[in-house]
């Protein structure tokens, strides 16, 4: 009836890039901090985490004001604050290895040898049951140009980050690359495991009566249902191009939103934003899932025909 | 913690532009202490929570004091009653009283009168004298409710009591500092109190001390969540030149 390559899943446990997740839908990067922060959260829904975006040293983060709302979205510009992979190994790994959902690690870094060396640190290490590799981050060597904007650099962090570890290796894309499906396949074919499609747009706010931009950054990351169309179409050119499979993150807040993605060519799925607004997001959206499945688990049955 | 669907059961107005809502939410009144906040749903509404500090509890009822600032605020004072909103709380970190200190100023500036009632009843609750010092614009934006033993008005027309700030017409001995209101006045309280504990007002996203976007940097040169490690803090751990005012009219579409 339904199998992988409809681009649908059932609302349970499935495998996914070298991750077995509980259900298909998981928390994004940056919105369930390290696990131990959302309450009211019904974490037998949550398929998996991923954890906030770390780097190998602590970061103290970005000047406030650091979040600003949009027409259904919101900016934000957080600078990845945040402990590093030390701190990450002795506090929060001991505890996602008790958790009944498995734990990625987003790992960013400002040069290629940065996430080499993230990768190879949490290689083995018990509660980590993979690795999510941000490449949204400006390449200090190569003059502030996003890892991910282009094939060859896309491909080289995803190769480095690949040869350290023995861990499943996804690889979290931009919606800033100028041809997505291209470092798509570069990144498939430097090893990655799965796709992650996508993380945030850049965008600015300014405040009209002051002239100043509304974040202390100046620019942040749009997300929220103002991005889901934009990040439904990028997720199915990614999903189109490569044979690894691809987790939708977009502006999910719905089980319709989760739905649209799966369609579009997706696994699984992330949810971000909304938990902001309703810490039990995820579950509602699971539950969502649920009562659209048959009884063979798969949901209802149309598919997304070829253009 | 409780996320609820609270009904609104009143309102009323307690200056010029300001009023006081109340939402029937038990769970939540009963755990409240003073300081703490919950963050307000509207659907629809705007895509994210507003935080509120809580006003006072009576009952089931928790208040809040608002004004229409933005579209958050504005749409809360077009509900009528029975209209519901989510009501998450209550979250934070409130007032600390120290109850040898035989006397507490509660300082406010205009609508950080929110969290004051509140810390008058636990004040008196633990014996404390408490004086409030309340400043506004003018007379018609003082808030025309107060709680505790004395009470001191200052306005900056000098249309009702001290002409000027709150702070300068607190009286002394102070005895324990509790603070809110505009930025500038809690930056220049620190100086003069720096172990008073203010409760501070910043953008906010999730409450929950998650998505980090409530930061508060300290002298220290650490960034704190005002959700989680605050809302309260001691004045003088505060690096209030590096905190912005919350641009009320901007940072709502």
């Amino acid at each position: 009836m339904s199998d992988a390559r409809d681009g649908l899943t059932p609302a349970g446990p499935l495998e996914v890039g070298g991750v077995h997740l509980a259900t298909p839908v998981m928390a994004a990067s940056g919105t369930f901090g390290f696990g131990t922060e959302v309450p009211l959260c019904d974490r037998r829904a949550l398929g998996g985490m991923v954890c906030k975006g770390i780097f190998l040293e602590p970061r103290a983060g970005a000047p406030p004001p650091r979040i600003v709302e949009t027409p259904s979205g919101m900016l934000n510009a957080i600078g990845l604050q945040g402990p590093g992979v030390e701190t990450v190994i002795r506090e929060y790994a001991p505890l996602w290895a008790t958790w009944p959902f498995p734990v990625l690690v987003n790992l960013n870094g400002e040069t290629v040898e940065e996430y080499a060396e993230l990768a190879a640190r949490l290689d083995g290490v018990a509660g980590v049951s993979g690795l999510e590799v941000n490449i949204s981050c400006p390449n200090v060597e190569r003059g502030g140009m996003l890892f991910g904007q282009d094939p060859d650099l896309a491909a080289a962090v995803t190769a480095a980050v690949r040869v350290r570890t023995r861990l499943p290796v996804w690889v979290k894309l931009t919606p800033a690359a100028g041809d997505i499906s291209a470092v798509a396949r570069a990144c498939e074919e430097a090893g990655a495991d799965a796709l992650c499609a996508v993380n945030t747009f850049v965008g600015m706010a300014l405040d009209v009566r002051t002239g100043q931009p509304r974040l202390g950054f100046r620019t942040g990351g749009l997300s929220g249902p103002a991005i889901r169309p934009l990040a439904v179409y990028l997720a199915h050119r990614v999903a189109q191009a490569v044979r690894i499979p691809v987790i939708g993150i977009g502006g999910i807040t719905r089980p319709e939103d989760a739905l649209e993605f799966l369609l579009a060519g997706c696994r699984a799925v992330q949810v971000g934003t909304a938990t902001f607004v309703d810490p039990n997001a995820i579950g509602r959206v699971v539950e969502g899932l649920r009562r659209r499945s048959t009884p063979d688990g798969a949901p209802p049955g149309h598919r997304l025909r070829p253009a | 913690m409780h996320d609820l669907q609270a009904p609104l059961v009143g309102r009323r107005r307690v200056a010029r532009d300001a009023f006081v809502l109340g939402f029937r939410a038990g769970p939540i009144a009963r755990e409240v202490r003073a300081g703490q906040f919950v963050n307000v749903l509207l659907r629809p509404g705007p895509l994210l929570r507003r935080p509120f500090s809580v006003h006072r509890t009576e009952g089931e009822i928790v208040e809040l004091v608002l004004r229409a600032v933005g579209e958050g605020t504005g749409r809360l004072l077009e509900l009528r009653e029975g209209d519901r909103v989510g009501l998450l709380g209550p979250l934070g970190r409130g007032f600390a009283l120290d109850p040898s200190a035989g006397r507490v100023t509660l300082v406010s500036g205009g609508l950080g009168v929110a969290p004051m009632p509140m810390a008058a009843r636990q004040a008196r609750a633990m014996g404390l004298h408490v004086c409030w010092v309340h400043g506004a614009r003018t007379a018609a934006d003082l808030c025309s409710e107060w709680e505790g033993d004395e009470i001191c008005w200052a306005t900056e027309d000098g249309s009702r009591g001290v002409r000027g700030t709150a702070l300068e017409a607190v009286p002394e001995p102070a005895g324990q500092v509790l603070a809110c209101g505009p930025l500038p006045m809690l930056a220049a309280l620190a100086r003069r109190w720096p172990e008073a504990q203010v409760a501070v007002e910043t953008v906010m996203g999730c409450g929950t001390g998650v998505c980090l976007g409530c930061a508060v940097p300290l002298t220290s040169g650490v960034y704190t969540r005002a959700c989680t490690e605050g809302p309260v803090y001691r004045a003088g751990a505060v690096a209030w030149e590096r905190l912005p005012a919350p641009a009320h009219a901007g940072w709502e579409t």
